[in-house]
């Protein structure tokens, strides 16, 4: 019944919304929460939709695993390693930022006892 | 085999910090100098014995990796390395009476952050530049942070909020390129970005514009700078506002030059650009704080060097490379004065300016806030006028007006910050300064005056650095053959 889905065009244009839904729902939480925590899940959300859009749209569900061993010596079809490749590299820093983000909300946290940002104006006075 | 030891050496150094600690508690303060003294030789050698130097650094294909060195980017990283090595210098005399906790953490971010200016101007291969990208923001963001007051902590956090949006939107546009051209060296981008339906050129292009835009310091994404100068330490601030940011509009005009060579979106920059300087100068005038006050002044300059790239023609990036010299030598000048009057008075008020005693520092400020205004035999006049002439040659005479009656406003300020230099009335002790960071002072204000009066001697080199950066084409062939 849902075999239609296993089209190529499907799943790219399932996953071509679907991605974008999810960057303008961390763009929306980004813009309007005022919660510093929660301003940094939006931007992890918006950030996981660009890897899911990229991988969505690079990646080939005929094709088999990047792998060259013996049995695999085709490399005609196999998918591209390079997003992947990429994509891990990416989702690292971007966890290293937010890890780094969160340390100093918690540093803030203890000094001034502030999570809202617009409150954050230590330069004001 | 030269160009890869500007990213190597001070990466390398970055990760043995933690052992060399080891060897005692000067020991990396002096071992960090050295080996940064060593790559600005390598740098000054490279730009004295040869006329237009090209070296390609490639890693065999699987892996990919190819770094370009050539006049233009041999520039930048002559800078760099140049104002670090003084940093270097002024922060060892520096440490003996205010030096940083943890200092092993201190130069592992200082050698991180050159390691990756130096490879964001370096790279040639857009998912290297995020990287670099990345690491000089991540350097950023905890050198801002690193005294951990609140208000040190606040910079910190704000600057990674809108560095963490800015990279989101890079890895978009970096996703978009490779689904649309299938490679990440910008030699093959290149080839083929102009040939790409226009709906997905312009959608590429403004991620990239907002991705960049955030750290190029560009209006209306500019609005998280001058907090985090003010939360920094003014130490800090002279690598912001010197090294990190000239680092970044390089790679933005670098790749647009490459992917745009007929200037498509050139016009819409150049108003840009000079947009942000007219608000950034007229806000300027009303602050008190002076860290506040110069990183309006940064910002400000730094919409003249974007204004003066985006016009695409060899005149206009000329003046921008004078612009750049000059405002990186200026700042550095201006931010570690910052930090002696601080170190002394604990406040960074405009008053201070008032009761300052010390005729080397007003002289030597004094030098730098006339090349920031462009007073002629001042290195800054050199780039202003370039800039003005470029754009009077191309007609754009309304870009012209903005950019005179900006800097008309910005002069009311700096006269302002003078009367009060040379106030009478009560003085503090006089304020000691050591005889290195005098040296330091002196070098740089003497290559302000020199470049002023002499503009001659690299004026060849940066019109063949200008040449470089517009030919898109010979860019690209060179890499092709890798």
């Amino acid at each position: 019944m849902f075999e239609f889905l296993n089209q190529q065009e499907v799943i790219k244009t399932i996953v071509t919304i679907g991605s974008m839904v999810l960057f303008f729902v961390g763009l929306f939480g980004l813009l309007t929460r005022k919660h510093i925590i929660k301003i940094f899940i939006s931007i992890a959300i918006m950030e996981s939709s660009i890897f899911l859009l990229f991988i969505g749209l690079t990646f080939n569900t005929d094709f088999i695993a990047p792998i060259l061993d013996n049995t695999h010596v085709n490399v005609s079809n196999m998918n591209d390693p390079v997003p992947h490749a990429m994509l891990l590299t990416a989702i690292v820093i971007g966890m290293a930022v937010l890890a780094l983000g969160v340390s100093f909300a918690i540093e803030y946290f203890k000094l001034t006892g502030k999570t809202d940002i617009n409150e954050m104006n230590e330069m004001k006075h | 085999m030269s160009s890869i030891l500007f990213i190597a050496l001070p990466l390398l150094f970055g990760f043995a910090t933690p052992i060399l600690s080891k060897f005692g508690k000067n020991g990396v303060a002096y071992t960090s100098m050295l080996m940064q003294m060593f790559l600005l030789y390598l740098a000054i050698d490279l730009v004295s014995t040869t006329s237009s130097y090209v070296e390609i650094i490639s890693i065999a294909p699987p892996l990919g990796i190819s770094f370009v060195l050539n006049s233009a980017s041999l520039f930048f990283v002559t800078i760099f390395t140049f104002l670090i090595t003084l940093f270097s210098l002024y922060y060892l005399t520096h440490r003996k009476t205010d030096a940083y906790e943890n200092e092993t953490k201190f130069f592992i971010l200082l050698n991180m952050l050159l390691a990756s200016s130096i490879g964001l101007v370096l790279s040639s291969d857009i998912f290297n530049i995020y990287v670099f990208f990345e690491i000089a923001g991540i350097s950023a963001y905890i050198l801002s942070a690193y005294k951990k007051t609140p208000s040190a902590l606040e910079a910190g956090l704000k600057y990674l909020l809108t560095g963490a949006v800015a990279s989101v939107f890079l890895v978009f546009a970096i996703a978009l390129i490779y689904i649309n051209v299938g490679s990440l060296n910008l030699a093959v981008i290149s080839q083929s970005f102009e040939a790409l339906p226009y709906n997905i050129k312009v959608l590429i292009s403004i991620l990239l514009l907002i991705g960049f835009g955030f750290k190029v310091e560009i209006f209306p994404l500019n609005f998280w700078v001058t907090d985090v100068y003010q939360g920094s330490s003014a130490l800090v601030n002279a690598l912001f506002s010197g090294i990190i940011v000239k680092a970044y509009l390089f790679v933005f005009f670098h790749i647009l030059y490459l992917f745009l060579p007929s200037g498509e979106f050139s016009v819409f920059l150049v108003y840009l650009g000079a947009v942000s300087m007219l608000v950034a100068e007229i806000v300027g005038l009303k602050q008190t704080n002076l860290k506040r006050l110069f990183a309006y002044s940064s910002l400000g300059q730094v919409a003249l060097i974007f204004t003066a790239f985006a016009m695409q023609n060899k005149e206009g990036i000329q003046a921008a490379l004078f612009i750049v010299l000059a405002h990186s030598i200026a700042k550095f000048i201006i931010f570690l004065a910052l930090t002696s009057i601080q170190g002394e008075h604990k406040s960074i008020h405009i008053e201070t300016l008032k009761e300052l005693n010390s005729p080397f520092l007003r002289a030597i400020m004094l030098i730098a806030m006339f090349s920031l205004l462009g007073i002629p035999l001042f290195a800054g006049f050199v780039g202003k006028f370039l800039a003005l002439k470029s754009f009077a040659v191309e007609g754009m005479f309304v870009i012209l007006m903005i950019i005179v009656i900006s800097s008309l406003i910005e002069s009311v300020y700096y006269f302002k910050l003078s009367g009060y230099m040379f106030s009478k009335g009560k003085k503090r002790e006089v304020l000691n300064i050591g005889s290195t960071q005098k040296i330091v002072f002196v070098l740089l204000a003497f290559l302000l005056i020199f470049i002023g009066i002499a503009p001659f001697m690299i004026s060849n080199f940066l019109g063949d650095s200008a040449n470089i950066l517009l030919d898109a084409k010979s860019y690209s062939d060179m890499l092709g053959g890798v």
